[in-house]
């Protein structure tokens, strides 16, 4: 017997100019699929808020302080605004990873291309924040930090962050599909091997016995359980990357704090940085 | 165009086309999840803690009032109990006096209606004394003038003293 594994597959192309041609892929498919249903979700979920909450409202609320609280804990208070995005993204990922256990639809993250770009998205808002909070020249010159030498280091761990990002997922959700497409093809064979003896007849309209229930087994590991916790360390890590580029803004940037330490004579210094360490102190226990 | 093409993608591999799809999914969901479901959502939690910590603030002002207001009232009551015990005090030291001022003043009054009595009575039996006086001199010129005038026998006499007598009551 013979086992394909292979990546998405193309429903057709529509060509737009000469050669270039856009596919339409099985994972496009999921993407809308998950689009759809988590818009009928939100509808669903944001139909009737109301002050004093039914069980639907409550159920909701307390994912979102859930949600909110995470956030917060990972990315300090500040940050509270990028928790609708933090939101959307685990949503994504853990319905895209699940829809694979329809059968019907191909999980999304088992496609490069769309952990590629979500963690491209994280790269992005890491790249604006920094900017945005140490001006351009900061967020280069953050590269030279703690040395100068270190600074190829530093470019290819900035590279290789989203990379990083984007293989793990669609690694773990594309092992677990072929893992779980190895296993039903073993199941077969062992299928063929035991009942192998009865007549044609019977063998043809029987049921593949092996076939039921061990996969719904490692379905539930390999799908829902990896789903839920990938799609919680892509969100973790876009939660830590995104907050280490947008520190608290009370507390002074470690660099301009050296050169203030730099400039100032001896007793100031102290000062400073004993300033330093309460307002560190105080944020850390926020 | 070709319908349903037999195949198949790189197992690992990029198409820009699905990333530009997975952006604008990502984003439209991203947006309609902030505006319907997140936001709503977060403020509705938010404005019910800030409710809540409206009422326990309030309460708790309240309580403190009322704590306040029961320290005054009981400091109230206090003064008020005490400022009783001395108009009582007042009132009692008050009545004493008036009682022993009253007590004197009808001895005193007693005493003295007694002396005005014993005056009286003094005065009277004087004017008695000089009225009697005045009646027996008077008698004596009668009984002298009847004896002068007649000579009766014995029980004349004695009926003649009597009938003076009795004159003499009945003109008292």
């Amino acid at each position: 017997m013979q086992l394909e594994i292979n990546g998405a597959k193309i429903y057709f192309e529509i060509p737009i100019y000469g050669d270039i041609k856009i596919p339409v892929t099985q994972t496009m498919v999921s993407l809308l699929v998950v689009t759809i249903l988590l818009l009928t979700l939100t509808f669903i979920a944001s139909r009737n808020i109301k002050k004093r909450p039914g069980k639907l409202q409550v159920l909701v609320e307390k994912v979102v302080t859930m949600l909110y609280n995470l956030v917060e804990s990972c990315m300090g208070k500040h940050n509270l605004k990028f928790a609708p995005y933090i939101g959307t993204l685990f949503c994504c990922s853990f319905f895209g990873s699940v829809i694979g256990m329809t059968a019907i639809f191909r999980s999304t993250t088992a496609d490069l291309s769309v952990t590629g770009a979500w963690a491209l998205i994280t790269t992005g808002l890491v790249w604006y924040n920094n900017i945005k909070n140490n001006g351009f020249l900061g967020w280069l010159k953050g590269f030279t930090e703690p040395v100068v030498v270190m600074t190829p280091m530093n470019i290819v761990s900035e590279i290789a962050n989203p990379v990083a990002m984007a293989f793990r997922h669609f690694g773990n959700v594309a092992g677990g599909s072929v893992l779980t497409a190895l296993i039903y093809a073993a199941l077969a064979a062992l299928n063929n091997v035991v009942f192998g003896f009865l007549p044609e007849a019977i063998f043809a309209v029987m049921p593949p016995i092996f076939q039921v229930g061990i996969p719904a087994i490692l379905s539930i590991y390999f799908d829902l359980f990896s789903g839920f916790v990938q799609a919680f360390v892509f969100c973790l890590l876009t939660m830590i990357y995104v907050g280490e580029a947008s520190p608290p803004p009370a507390t002074v940037p470690a660099t301009s704090e050296a050169q203030s330490a730099e400039v100032a004579p001896e007793g100031v210094e102290e000062v400073a940085l004993t300033e330093g360490e309460i307002v560190v102190d105080s944020t850390t226990k926020e | 165009m070709e319908l349903f093409l037999d195949k198949f993608e790189g197992f690992v591999g990029v198409n820009f086309w699905t990333m530009l799809f997975a952006w604008v999914n990502i984003l439209i969901l991203y947006l309609a999840m902030r505006k319907y479901l997140f936001g709503p959502i977060k403020n509705m939690i938010d404005s019910r803690q800030k409710e809540i910590d409206d009422l326990y603030a309030d309460a708790e002002a309240s309580r403190e009032s009322a704590q306040a207001m029961e320290a005054e009232y009981q400091e109230k009551l206090a003064k008020a109990e005490e400022e009783g015990e001395e108009i009582r005090r007042t009132a009692q030291r008050r009545a004493t006096l008036r009682e022993e001022e009253i007590l004197r003043e009808a001895e005193e009054s007693a005493r003295r209606t007694l002396r005005r009595a014993e005056e009286q009575v003094e005065l009277e039996r004087a004017r008695a004394l000089n009225e009697v006086k005045d009646e027996v001199g008077a008698l004596a010129v009668e009984i002298a003038t009847a004896i002068i005038g007649r000579d009766v026998a014995g029980e004349e006499h004695s009926a003649l003293i009597d009938a003076f007598i009795d004159n003499v009551g009945e003109d008292k």
